[in-house]
């Protein structure tokens, strides 16, 4: 079944297209991952979805979420999703069990209902013995959990998640990485959205890369790095401002790319790379594989926006 | 496009409540500190002005002293206060500083759930706030029961009134001492010239309508009334106004409000 369909959608504040005839489908049990540099659309695309914020609607742009218009059904499509936004707004005032019950009444759960699901919660976020902490002693992990805990309230089928682990220490993250794996085997559709590669890469199964509001390629994490990029990268540090190797004496096969402080050589064949580390005279180096970043810097570009 | 049916999310009544219920959660976490001054404002402000100053006034103000006068108007002013604090600070912080809309909006509630979510629980203040007062009166021998119980009632549209006045001026607000114009330059001059320490009908003649205008002035008639239980067909006029207000108000302050969450 799909989930969500994206049909053509625009954005514009003012004079600033924040997002440019998008389109993209998401089936039901899929995680999908939207990508991108800052002010790119991402957060806007993904308000747009759950009613936060209204798609142009002169350009004749369509989204539907489990067949509803978020122009006019956004309750349905809300009751059904959970949201974690950006930011963590929890209310500080108030203790972590506290802070799920007031929201438990948002989807009309009765109390003993509600109290089973937060326990559930609780656990399943590792956050049980936090239930009576108050949220200024809870560290910034253990608030990003406590979002989603919130977010799952009322069994969504759809789980929307804005950069859900940006600023969290590499435990959390891949705290946060099993939790959504596991959720996403129980059946729980996930669209979230990251400028780590290496997330897109862990868990989602499509990655739509943005930039500047449009998309720039859409495909699963191994088949875009297979597409877009060679292999195996040669890092070479330009010391004294004098690149190491001139772009003139490249083997075939191998593509430079220029950044500051930094020559990168990508090669299909790792062997045309180790020829060209034969004539560094005692520069450091570094071979790698290619990853998911190297695809997003070429796809969107070195140069920094006005957003970064 | 044919739309599927809707799903089975909670009715109006519940998105209203869930609204009210988080902030009455809120506010009642710091009972003390937040429940005790509304009982001590009133006490004091009586002792002070009403016993020490009232000492000095020996004519009787609307048929009562002076101390039964202005207790009578600190009913609906208490309420004025905590609603127009509530929907200009309380909603701003919410709104740019604690993102706390962020995650409501996230739930399945309307932005026009949230806002009169708001209104009705700024309306609760002003119920409980009036109620402190009432007390107060109550053991200083100015209010008669039971015909005192009804002002509470009388704080939570008083309370209400100013609530959907704040949210409207909110709407416009970009940066939060912008608030100073609004409680200082409307709210605080509406105290002193709407019949709540001195009678309107002492206003010079040609600036009488003034007060007429100014939404306070009919709550503290109504007020008045009730505690006198004397009941007078210009009431009817302050009830009109009040639900009229409320009503334009109401509907500007989510009209802009609306723009300004969902972009």
């Amino acid at each position: 079944m799909r989930i969500i369909s994206v049909k053509n959608v625009n954005k514009a504040f003012g004079g600033v297209h924040a997002v440019c005839g998008l389109s993209f489908e998401v089936e039901e049990g899929v995680c999908f991952g939207l990508l991108g540099p800052n002010g790119a659309g991402k957060t806007t695309m993904m308000k747009m979805i759950y009613g936060r914020s209204s798609r142009d609607l002169r350009d004749g742009g369509e989204i539907r979420v489990f067949d509803y218009d978020p122009a006019h059904d956004e309750l349905s499509i809300k009751y059904l999703s959970g949201v974690v936004p950006q930011e963590n707004n929890l209310d500080d005032e108030l203790n972590v069990f506290q802070n799920l019950i007031i929201y438990s009444k948002f989807y009309g759960l009765s109390g003993s209902v509600a109290r089973e699901r937060i326990q559930g919660l609780l656990e399943f976020l590792e956050l049980s013995e936090k239930a009576e902490a108050r949220i200024r002693e809870l560290s910034g992990g253990m608030q990003r959990r406590l979002v989603i805990a919130r977010a799952l309230l009322n069994n969504p089928r759809l789980l929307i998640l804005d950069e859900p682990t940006t600023g969290l220490d590499p435990q959390v993250r891949h705290l946060i990485w099993d939790k959504l794996r596991q959720l996403r085997a129980q059946g729980t559709t996930i669209l979230l959205t990251t400028h780590y590669m290496e997330e897109a890469f862990q868990i989602c199964d499509t990655i739509l890369i943005m930039d500047k509001g449009r998309k720039v390629q859409e495909d699963n994490p191994r088949d875009l790095l297979r597409e877009n990029i060679e292999a195996y990268v040669l890092e070479v540090p330009i010391a004294n401002g004098a690149p190491a190797i001139q772009e003139s004496g490249l083997p075939a096969g191998v593509r430079l790319d220029h950044a500051e402080g930094t020559q990168r050589f990508y090669a299909q064949d790792i062997d045309r790379l180790k020829s060209i580390v034969d004539k560094l005279s005692g520069n450091q180096y570094y071979i790698r594989q290619s990853t998911l970043e190297d695809v997003f810097l070429k796809a969107t570009g070195r140069a920094l926006n006005e957003k970064q | 496009m044919k739309s599927s049916n809707p799903a089975m999310y909670p009715p109006l009544s519940q998105r209203l409540f869930s609204v009210w219920y988080r902030h009455m959660r809120v506010y009642t976490k710091n009972l003390l500190s937040n429940g005790l001054p509304p009982f001590l404002e009133p006490l004091l402000f009586l002792m002070g002005v009403g016993l020490g100053l009232g000492k000095y006034i020996n004519e009787t103000w609307d048929g009562m002293p002076y101390i039964d006068f202005l207790g009578t108007g600190l009913l609906v002013t208490a309420a004025m206060f905590t609603a127009a604090y509530e929907c200009t600070f309380g909603t701003f912080i919410r709104l740019e500083f604690e993102k706390v809309y962020d995650g409501m909006l996230a739930a399945p509630i309307t932005v026009n759930n949230l806002i009169v979510g708001e209104i009705l629980w700024a309306g609760t203040k002003g119920l409980f706030f009036t109620f402190a007062v009432m007390c107060v009166l109550m053991a200083f021998g100015i209010i008669r029961m039971p015909a005192g119980l009804l002002t509470p009632f009388v704080g939570f549209l008083t309370g209400m009134m100013f609530a959907t006045l704040s949210l409207w001026v909110t709407s416009f607000v970009k940066t939060i001492n912008h608030f100073n114009f609004y409680l200082t330059g409307i709210i605080s001059p509406m105290f002193f010239f709407s019949g709540v320490v001195f009678p309107v009908s002492d206003l010079p003649q040609n600036i009488r309508f003034v007060a007429e205008i100014m939404p306070l002035t009919h709550a503290v008639r109504l007020s008045r009334a009730v505690c006198a239980s004397h009941y007078t067909p210009v009431l009817l006029g302050s009830v009109a106004y009040i639900a009229i207000f409320t009503a334009i108000t109401g509907f500007l302050a989510i009209q802009r409000l609306k723009r300004r969450l969902v972009r």
